[in-house]
């Protein structure tokens, strides 16, 4: 047939006709737009029974009551709890990203073992019992060897059943080397030990002071328990209680408070004893109170009247005289004034100084164990366990000093000194540490100087993690042995960081273990096992969870009723019990060793002449600082004029800028005694003069895609500067220099 | 070889030439289509907008191509309701600008959506109360009536012409082109001024509100009167752009100047009314929302007052005074430069009217965004462009779009085959593919 | 009030933010994102592309050092009402209805798979409330099980913002219905980033009940053109006619005055336009 154009045309218009007026065209076009109502790649949920579980979030020290809701098996949201007592449904930002740690891609699913060099990300998988074999039998070797002290094990912290674990079962083998992570604790713990006698937690009692002097805490920046911080100064705003912030910078502390008094960084000191001077001068401290539970005051008058005049502070600190005048009157006429000390968000100690002046103004005012005070806080004590079992060679071990000098004849009365370890590992020829463990903690990012600590880490024989997280410390290990997260595991949880009424809660598996992981605790009973001996018998329980069930008793049931146990109407420790000095008194002066509150200025690193700018560190609640890094969605809060892409701002004063030919958004080198890095200016009016500041928190090179590689390690730029009178770390900063890049 | 398509009595350029010509438009046409596929499968992250600048680049192309198409109304409102006839020569013309214009602006939508596919919705689940529905209804009605006026056209092909069919349809479709001139000037001066009332009736953008009557801000008149002001300003510069390239001249020019004049008058009167809504926006409207004029036009590196005064003055009162002078308009030079300024004017209007809202914070917290197109926006952009291009070309080959080209050019006795061919749309990468070949 | 004739109040809800309070923690932003199933990407610090429901604005008063002061301004979306009930910015402007304005709740809502991402609604909102999905929404490997069923995950190309947690509304709502009873008890709907603020610097509940907190904070005065009696309350660009139900609470004046926009040397502020 023979199809003519008439035809043809015909046909194809016909046929267009036709097909628009047939169904197909509109069928076809409903379909796909239903189809992009549900493309097979955005998930759909899965719908399930509902249901909630109450455990304790202990991803920092605030150890805040959680409420996770679950759909069937899947934990799909954590919340608050209701009536607890550290944050009454409140949650922090890191809090509420809990199942993104749960959950995300930073997990180490299995035990792993490295392969190739440390820190090259090589690695293979291994089965339980050859990692904890593999374990056991190095420390068999080294035992035998007779050197059960060269074992360490590095702690996040340092209270409950599991940290109690870690001492028991390096006691039991022969090792002193028990370490804590650092933080303003320990200046607390050291100052009540000197000037009370106590070894107890430095509690704050905020809730029911009216005048508070932070020097430099940033009390709403992450310090102590943040959720009941943010609590407390939401109750301050209520009740106009005073709140006085002394720091260089303008932190989130500094601009909700009611004044900020900038202060040349590392004088706060000198600004106590500047205070005591006019409290004292004027006779305005509480007589009752030093009259019958101070010891030593005359002669620490005679000290403070003689050098802490206003008009010296004043060119100390930078702060006018008649401020200071007026500051120290407003204190201590102030009915439950309370004075706090540690710098950001406390996870620094400060020199050993610096804090007794400030706590010597808490007992210049009177305000030690009383209500609206500070308070030696005494841990409940719940763990009663059987003595540990020693065989000669633990005695023997347990004879040697500690590694990190802490309770040696220099620091006799510090706990804990980790960041002296490097410096002690480094120069040996054989290496006093052959194996060391570490659990809750990222000592290869949160450690000052970095590099030396990941040069003395290299020199260790056997790192093994027993972090969750492929953090900077797991990366550089030789065996990881995952922990099950805070939200698959049992463990009870102490009072939280700061605060006076005492709270045990439970953490407790929400969620089956996502991986191949296993609680810390097992891992310990089983390598004593394997260990054999008096190291085995010193621990008689099965499994973790049956020594947590036996160690709580009573309270078990409680706990896993109620979710936490608190003694609410808790009563300040008993004054004639609370002072275990030699004089049963407060002493401002400690007749043993001579410790007295003064200022002495921290030298810090790096000279004027070739570092004219002062480098100090910030914290922010939405950059997680410690063995936790940010997780996505706390990443996403992070404000753009802190990071951008991969740069991270460092903030200077306009001025400075102007002084350095800098300006807004540009690229620059900052460089240290201790290192350079690359990072941009951002000018902010709220930074002193001369001052460079950099946000701790980034420069991660662990973690996952969405937080490693981004931005600088603060502490990849500044080192440890051993504070003479307690060997704490005291630096505060450290000198800098700006560069166009 | 495809001589029997060619209209008499005109000469166009061999077909090689042509092809190579249509061939170097393709591929820029190419580009536009494969960024336009990127960004339909990969989704609208291949463009630099965000959440800030959510209207962008294409938002403004869009408004502009409109603009500018609004010739094609305007000229036919002219030829078939108030009966001028000497435009009888250029509607053509305008009618194919006017339909590449429109089809772009559909095109350019389907594109700028993030979900195309549901595009319809528009329609189906329609907001009455929105500018926007107002806009998508009246636009694609008007591309409807734009293509039925374009058809006559294309049936008036040679060999087309020869099915007495088609013969038939496109004379009994020209008879009545007068209905439909009406009802795409109808359609056009609401999807033109609901175009205006698209950013007119933000009222949490200061920059853009504007108040006005029932539902429609002062912006909805003020663009259908810019766009039946430079509408034909476009059509002229383009019917000037096609004569240089092709060498010859097209249109009488009775009919250029008669629609230049009145173009000119319609600029004059807008570039007063667009001073009035001005004024009143500065010294009354805007302060009542706490801004003064030079929130707007500071604290950022690109969008200074010197728009403002560019646009009004030298792309309004310039032009107008040009266009209504005959001295002016007669002058080639002054002529080209009138119309140019006319264009430039109402698409910097409409950037502003687009792009500088986008930009302008709101929130005293906020700052200044700035926003550079993407090449994946700049080649859809361009791609209606060379589309046009190629679309005049064609026509011009193979349809009688100028009545007058055989008059004004009268042929050689010789039937030589080769003509000239040209066309264009401001494209500069193409103009040294266009060197003429010669007639 | 028609209260004779109908037992139907609408219900207006509506929050106060106590910004004395408020310390800029960013829990608000991430207990929003992980109620809603905000998704995220590996560079979220292009804040023009970040998905934030809940933002935290930092103000600063452009002091000079040290009289600098700085202030958090959390902004939702703010439920426009407009100058007529339902008059929002984006609202008006949605050409498929894929937003709408609940009158019985208040509530601006938004409707993922009806939207078809014109982001006409972004352009409207001075609040930068509103936010596109320029990508398909993608979780890593096994983070999808964290994934609320209450919330469905919005596919690429659309708009979506703030929208009270109403899907928790709901929830009370059916709870409420089942137990027999048709009207909610404050602490029974509340957003989830009221209930995460760990300041407590968020109330949330029913501007039209008088038995609800937010309602007494910035209880209107009727002899000040409806402003609030708190002096201290305001609202971001009142001026602007949007008529937001999110309120403010700032002792200081720099920071109330950062919430509109003011003439140099105007000091009152003056009544807001009104539109036809």
């Amino acid at each position: 047939m023979k199809i003519g154009r008439r035809g043809f045309l015909s046909f194809v218009i016909g046929g267009a006709a036709g097909t628009a007026l047939s169904p197909l065209p509109w069928k076809l076009m409903d379909d796909s737009s239903i189809w992009t109502q549900m493309w097979p790649w955005t998930p759909v949920p899965e719908d399930g029974e509902a249901s909630y579980v109450n455990s304790v979030c202990t991803l920092c020290p605030g150890h805040c009551g959680i409420t996770v809701r679950k759909i069937d098996n899947r934990a799909v949201k954590i919340e608050g709890m209701k009536g607890h007592p550290v944050n009454n449904g409140g949650i922090c930002l890191l809090g509420l990203s809990g199942l993104q740690l749960l959950y995300g891609p930073m997990r180490v699913k299995t035990p792993l073992k490295r392969t190739g060099k440390r820190g090259q990300g090589q690695w293979e998988k291994i089965s339980w019992n050859d990692a904890v074999s593999e374990v056991v039998e190095k420390l068999r070797d080294i035992r035998s060897e007779g050197h059960p002290q060269t074992v360490g094990f590095i702690s996040g912290f340092d209270r409950g059943t599991v940290s109690r674990l870690f001492e028991r079962f390096l006691t039991a083998y022969g090792s002193p080397n028990f370490m804590r992570m650092p933080s303003v604790r320990d200046s607390y713990e050291l100052a009540q030990y000197l000037m009370q006698g106590v070894q107890a937690l430095p509690g704050f009692d905020f809730e029911n002071s009216d005048f508070v002097l932070s020097f430099g805490s940033g009390l709403i920046d992450g310090w102590g328990s943040p959720v009941r911080m943010s609590r407390v100064h939401s109750a301050w705003q209520s009740a106009g209680v005073k709140v006085i912030q002394i720091e260089p910078r303008l932190s989130n502390t500094a601009a909700k408070s009611d004044k900020w008094i900038p202060i040349n960084p590392g004088t706060e000191g000198a600004l106590a004893m500047g205070l005591a001077h006019v409290i004292v001068k004027e006779s305005l401290y509480d007589a009752d109170f030093i009259e019958n539970n101070v010891e030593g005051f005359f002669d620490w008058k005679n000290l403070v009247i003689d050098k802490y005049s206003p008009d010296t502070v004043a060119s100390i600190t930078g702060i006018d005289s008649r401020t200071i005048v007026v500051l120290a009157r407003g204190f201590a006429n102030a009915s439950k004034p309370l004075a706090v000390c540690g710098r950001g968000n406390g996870t620094t100690p400060v020199n050993i100084d610096e804090c007794m002046a400030v706590h010597a103004l808490n007992a210049l005012v009177g305000n030690i164990h009383k209500k609206g005070g500070v308070w030696a806080v005494s841990e409940p004590d719940y763990i009663n366990w059987p003595e540990i079992e020693m065989d000669a060679k633990a005695a023997a071990g347990m004879q040697h000093e500690r590694l990190d000098g802490a309770g040696s004849k220099t620091y006799p009365f510090t706990r804990y000194l980790l960041p002296r370890l490097p410096e002690t590992i480094d120069p040996g020829e054989k290496n006093p540490l052959q194996a060391l463990f570490v659990s809750g903690a990222n000592p290869l990012y949160t450690h000052p100087d970095t590099q030396a600590v990941r040069n003395a880490f290299d020199k260790i024989p056997l790192v093994v993690s027993f972090s969750s997280y492929m953090d900077e410390t797991a990366q550089n290990a030789d065996l990881i042995l995952p922990n099950h997260i805070y939200l698959e595991r049992y463990e009870e949880v102490p009072t939280p960081a700061g605060m006076i009424e005492p709270v045990i809660g439970l953490s407790r598996p929400v969620v089956e273990p996502q991986f191949n992981t296993r609680h810390v605790g097992d891992v310990i009973l089983q390598m004593a096992k394997g260990l054999g001996g008096s190291v085995a018998k010193t621990f008689p329980w099965d499994s973790y969870d049956s020594c947590l069930k036996e160690t709580l008793g009573d309270l078990w049931n409680y706990l896993i009723d109620k979710g936490f146990w608190s003694n609410t109407g808790a009563m300040p420790p008993f004054f004639g019990t609370s002072y275990e000095t030699a004089s049963g008194k407060f002493e401002l002066i400690n007749k043993d060793n001579g410790s007295i509150p003064q200022f002495k200025p921290v030298s810090i690193e790096g000279d004027e002449k070739d570092y004219p700018l002062l480098l100090i560190p910030y914290d922010s609640m939405r950059l997680a600082c410690g063995f936790i890094g940010d997780p996505p969605f706390v990443m996403k809060t992070v404000e753009d004029s802190i990071l951008k892409g991969k740069d991270v701002f460092v903030e200077l004063n306009p001025k400075t800028a102007r002084n350095q030919g800098l300006r807004e958004g540009q690229r620059v080198v900052l460089t240290t005694p201790k290192g350079k890095a690359e990072v941009k200016v951002h000018l902010f009016e709220g930074i002193m003069p001369g001052l460079v500041a950099l946000p701790r928190g980034l420069g991660h090179t662990g973690w996952d895609e969405y937080l490693a590689g981004k931005g600088i390690n603060f502490n990849t730029l500044i080192g440890p500067v051993e504070d003479p009178d307690s060997g704490l770390d005291a630096a505060w900063g450290i000198r800098a220099k700006l560069e166009k890049a | 070889m495809d001589s029997a398509l060619i209209p008499r009595g005109v000469k166009r350029c061999p077909l090689w030439q042509f092809l190579l010509f249509i061939g170097a438009a393709g591929i820029v046409l190419l580009w536009g289509v494969y960024a336009m596929f990127l960004c339909w499968f990969k989704g609208l992250n291949q463009t630099n907008m965000n959440d800030y600048y959510g209207f962008a680049l294409w938002i403004w192309a869009d408004l502009a191509v409109i603009a500018v198409g609004g010739g094609a109304f305007f000229t036919g409102l002219l030829r078939y309701i108030f009966g001028k006839d000497a435009l009888k020569n250029i509607i053509n013309y305008a009618v194919l600008i006017g339909f590449i214009c429109y089809s772009s602006a559909l095109l350019i939508l389907a594109i700028d959506i993030g979900q195309p596919l549901r595009g319809w919705f528009i329609f189906w689940h329609a907001n009455v109360h929105s500018m926007l529905t107002e806009v998508a209804f009246c636009l694609s009605c008007y591309f409807g009536v734009l293509t039925i006026e374009y058809i006559p056209l294309i049936l008036e092909n040679r060999q087309i012409d020869k099915v007495p069919f088609f013969h038939h349809l496109g004379h009994n479709m020209h008879e009545v082109m007068a209905v439909f001139a009406a009802t795409g000037a109808f359609l056009s001066f609401f999807h033109q001024g609901s175009l205006g009332g698209v950013a007119g009736v933000l009222f949490g953008r200061p920059f853009a509100f504007r108040e006005g009557i029932f539902i429609w801000p002062w912006t909805f008149f003020l663009f259908t009167w810019s766009a039946a002001a430079c509408g034909p300003c476009f059509t002229i510069l383009v019917t000037k752009i096609t004569e240089k390239v092709v060498g010859k001249k097209l249109v009488k020019d009775n009919a250029i100047e008669l629609l230049a004049k009145i173009s000119g008058w319609m600029l004059l009167t807008y570039t007063i009314a667009k001073f009035i809504d001005t004024w009143y926006w500065v010294t009354v409207l805007a302060p009542s929302q706490g801004f003064t004029l030079m929130d707007f036009y500071s604290n950022n590196p690109l969008y200074g007052i010197w728009i403002l005064i560019t646009e009004i003055a030298i792309c309004g009162l310039v032009p107008a005074a040009i266009l209504i002078t005959p001295k002016g308009r007669k002058n080639p030079v002054a002529l080209w430069i009138a119309i140019s300024l006319a264009v430039v004017g109402v698409c910097l209007n409409r950037w502003v009217m687009v792009l500088q809202i986008m930009a302008v914070p709101v929130m005293t917290f906020d700052n200044w965004v700035m926003y550079l197109p993407s090449w994946q926006e700049v080649a859809t952009t361009i791609l209606p462009g060379a589309y046009g291009v190629i679309l005049i070309a064609i026509s011009y080959r193979y349809l009688p779009v100028f009545p007058n080209e055989a008059e004004l050019n009268p042929m050689e006795p010789l039937p030589a085959e080769e003509a000239e061919e040209k066309s264009v749309e401001p494209s500069v990468d193409l103009e040294p593919e266009l060197t003429p070949a010669e007639a | 009030m028609k209260e004779g004739r109908t037992h139907k109040r609408f219900q207006k809800f509506g929050m106060v933010i106590d910004l004395d309070k408020c310390t800029g923690c960013g829990s608000c932003m991430v207990a929003c994102m992980a109620e809603n199933n905000v998704p995220f990407r590996k560079d979220e610090s292009n804040k023009l592309l970040s998905i934030t429901w809940m933002r935290v604005y930092k103000l600063t008063n452009g002091m000079p050092f040290p009289e600098t002061d700085v202030c958090y301004l959390p902004r939702p979306c703010m439920q426009c009402a407009g100058q007529h009930e339902g008059h929002s910015p984006c609202v008006s402007v949605c050409p498929a209805i894929a937003t709408d304005y609940s009158m019985e709740s208040g509530i601006v809502s938004q409707i993922y798979t009806r939207c078809f991402g014109c982001r006409y609604c972004m352009a409207s909102c001075p609040y930068h409330a509103r936010y596109f999905n320029w990508w398909d929404p993608i979780w890593p490997d096994g983070m999808e099980k964290y994934l609320s069923p209450n919330v469905s995950p919005r596919m690429r190309g659309v708009v979506e913002k703030c929208s009270f947690c109403f899907h928790r509304y709901q929830r009370a709502k059916d709870r409420a219905y089942m137990e027999g009873r048709r009207e909610l008890q404050e602490d029974e709907y509340q957003t989830a980033c009221t209930q995460a603020c760990p300041a407590g610097a968020i109330t949330f509940g029913d501007l039209n009940n008088p038995k609800h907190a937010v309602s007494e904070m910035v209880e209107p005065d009727p002899k000040h053109s409806g402003r609030p009696k708190n002096p201290n309350a305001f609202r971001l660009l009142e001026r602007l006619g949007t008529n937001p139900k999110v309120y403010y609470l700032s002792s200081r004046e720099w920071v109330r005055r950062a919430g509109d926009n003011y003439l140099k040397n105007e000091k009152k502020v003056k009544k807001p336009v009104h539109h036809g």
